[in-house]
């Protein structure tokens, strides 16, 4: 089942149109890569489907639903969840109320969710049980990233959309998040994924939307992904390529 | 030295009022606002129509005032700034200037320029502290902002619309990622600016009892100082800034009343922000300078 569908989604800021007929469809349960170079649109993408910058044409269809016109804050309501790019956790907030506010339309529904939610979170980020009672602020990226997350998945949303999650982490601190967006996938949450990170990116989604100045040029499943069409579509050389093969072997080695 | 202290008490408070006004607003929307003296006077017009010409209790009229206030306050985000949204927060901060020059038109077309008398709430009660007379409303004042200044945030934390509006102060954008409505945010800081405004020209005009137009830009210009050294961010700052510049001002008045020095409130506050401006843009260079040194060499 389709659970998010962009039919020629045009957006821009005043005179300038930045996407330029976006049309793309997420399955249920299934991570969607957008892929592109810096300035290609992505971010604005995620924002149209979030509503903050709104479609001047063509439609957002969520749960077969018209949304295009809808707030953001209703999107959120009807089970849309954030984590953006440069994570936007409430700094001079603690953990804890950061995760409040993440579960705000849950709690508005019903209070009585709440506990078990937090449990859960708390259950699948020690880290941020531990340091529950810590200003955000002042706490690493890596942290930082899982809160951010953690404050998209407390409200239960039925999709994510994650905008460049790796960006700024070490090694180690990006092994660890792609370990929780795998958990997240697997616990049924859709996901629309961007990644600047290809080969982080093409480790964890489904299908691949390839991007160039505001326009979908390619969409495939990672199976049917090669370097020559990344290579081609991106505009990446044929180094960064090879660094992207061993994760597209690996996915298909995998069969997932 | 306790009737300076006392005497500049008397006045941070008004200060601090209406300096909480501009923090609370300008943290949460990024706006400076300058409205804030004219809707005082706004309210304190409401006060005495409702007060002397309707000959109501005073209690009434404050209600009225704070009503009317809080209701400008909403109608100006309502049908002017939600519109702007685009626009960047100096535009919307001279939309306010434009607000208070209209309200001090309205005023002096409606009321004209002379001074209308409103009389204080509690004539009998005042008592004298350290030499000065002291009126309750005065204690008013400054228990209100101590309270608001200590204790906003705090409640505020309590329930998740305002921790919503604690975190719009941080990270707007990321509001409405979460589902909080950010315009009912915004709408509540104006009302609440708009509020605080009304409640500080109350609470100041039982001292001198009678209303002009233009009557708290005066005060509200000494606040918006106030609110700049407390860091325009920090409600405590706020506070702290009308205390130093309430005790500043009396203390300036009390030894240099000698020297004849023309709008010695004025030349006192842009002197003691200007101290304060220079120390925040130069400490850290002067820190730089002065860390290599062993400590005790820069005492
Ligand atoms: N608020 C804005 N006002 C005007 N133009 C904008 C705004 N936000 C983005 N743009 C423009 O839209 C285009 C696409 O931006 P977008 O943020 O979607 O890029 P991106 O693909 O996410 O890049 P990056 O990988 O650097 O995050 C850019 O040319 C950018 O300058
Ligand atoms: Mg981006």
């Amino acid at each position: 089942m389709t659970l998010l569908e962009l039919h020629d989604v045009t957006a821009g800021f005043g005179a300038v149109t930045v996407l330029h007929g976006i049309t793309m469809s997420v399955a249920e349960g299934s991570i969607a890569g957008v892929f592109g170079l810096n300035g290609a649109g992505k971010s604005v993408t995620m924002k149209a489907i979030g509503g903050t910058v709104p479609a001047r044409s063509g439609q957002v269809l969520f749960e077969g639903e018209d949304i295009t016109r809808l707030s953001p804050e209703k999107r959120v309501a009807r089970g849309m969840g954030h984590v953006p790019q440069g994570r936007q956790v409430f700094p001079q907030l603690t953990v804890e109320e950061n995760l409040r506010l993440g579960a705000y339309t849950l709690r508005r529904k019903d209070k009585g969710r709440y506990g078990p939610a937090l449990d859960s979170v708390f259950d699948r980020f020690p880290v941020l049980k531990q340091r529950r009672q810590q200003l955000a602020g002042t706490m690493s990226g890596g942290q930082q990233a899982s809160l951010a997350v953690a404050r998209a998945l407390i409200n239960q949303p039925r999709l994510i959309l994650v905008d460049e999650p790796s960006a700024g982490l070490s090694p180690v601190a990006q092994l660890e998040l792609r370990e929780v967006l795998q958990v997240v996938k697997d616990s049924g949450v859709t996901m629309v994924l961007v990644e600047q990170n290809i080969a982080f990116g093409l480790s964890l989604v489904d299908t691949a939307h390839l991007l160039q100045t505001g326009v979908v040029v390619h969409t495939a499943p990672v199976s049917e992904l090669d370097d020559d069409t990344l290579a081609t579509h991106l505009g990446i050389g044929k180094v960064l390529a090879g660094a992207t093969g061993s994760a597209l072997s690996a996915r298909k080695g995998s069969k997932r | 030295m306790g009737q300076v202290l006392v005497l500049g008490l008397i006045n941070a408070g008004i200060y601090a009022v209406f300096a909480l006004g501009v923090v609370l607003v300008y943290r949460g929307t990024g706006v400076l606002t300058f409205a804030q003296g004219e809707i005082g006077t706004l309210g304190l017009y409401v006060a005495y129509v409702l007060v002397t010409e309707q000959h109501l209790p005073w209690l009434v009229g404050a209600a009225g005032a704070l009503l009317v206030t809080t209701a400008l306050g909403a109608a100006f985000e309502l049908l002017l700034v939600r519109r702007m949204v685009a626009a960047d927060p100096v535009s919307t901060a001279v939309l306010t200037v434009g607000l208070g020059l209209t309200i001090l038109a309205c005023e002096f077309f409606f009321f004209g320029a002379s001074p209308r008398v409103l009389d204080p709430p509690f004539l009998a009660a005042s008592f004298t502290v350290a030499g000065v007379v002291v009126t309750p409303t005065q204690v008013a004042a400054l228990v209100v902002a101590l309270a608001l200044g200590f204790g906003l945030q705090a409640v505020l934390r309590r329930t998740d619309f305002g921790l919503g509006i604690l975190a719009a102060s941080q990270d707007a954008a990321a509001v409405r990622l979460v589902g909080i409505p950010l315009s009912r945010i915004t709408l509540v800081l104006w009302s609440g600016g708009a509020f605080l405004a009304g409640l500080a020209a109350l609470l100041v005009e039982p001292t001198v009892g009678t209303v002009t137009p233009g009557y708290a830009s005066e005060l509200f210009v000494v606040g918006l100082a106030a609110a700049v050294i407390g860091g325009l961010t920090s409600l405590p700052g706020a506070v702290v800034g009308g205390v130093v510049l309430g005790i500043a001002e009396s203390a300036a008045s009390r030894y240099l009343s000698d020297a004849n020095i023309p709008g010695l409130r004025y030349v006192t506050v842009f002197a003691v922000l200007l101290a304060v401006l220079l120390y925040r843009a130069l400490a850290p260079e002067l820190r730089r300078r002065l860390a290599p040194a062993p400590a005790g060499a820069t005492a």
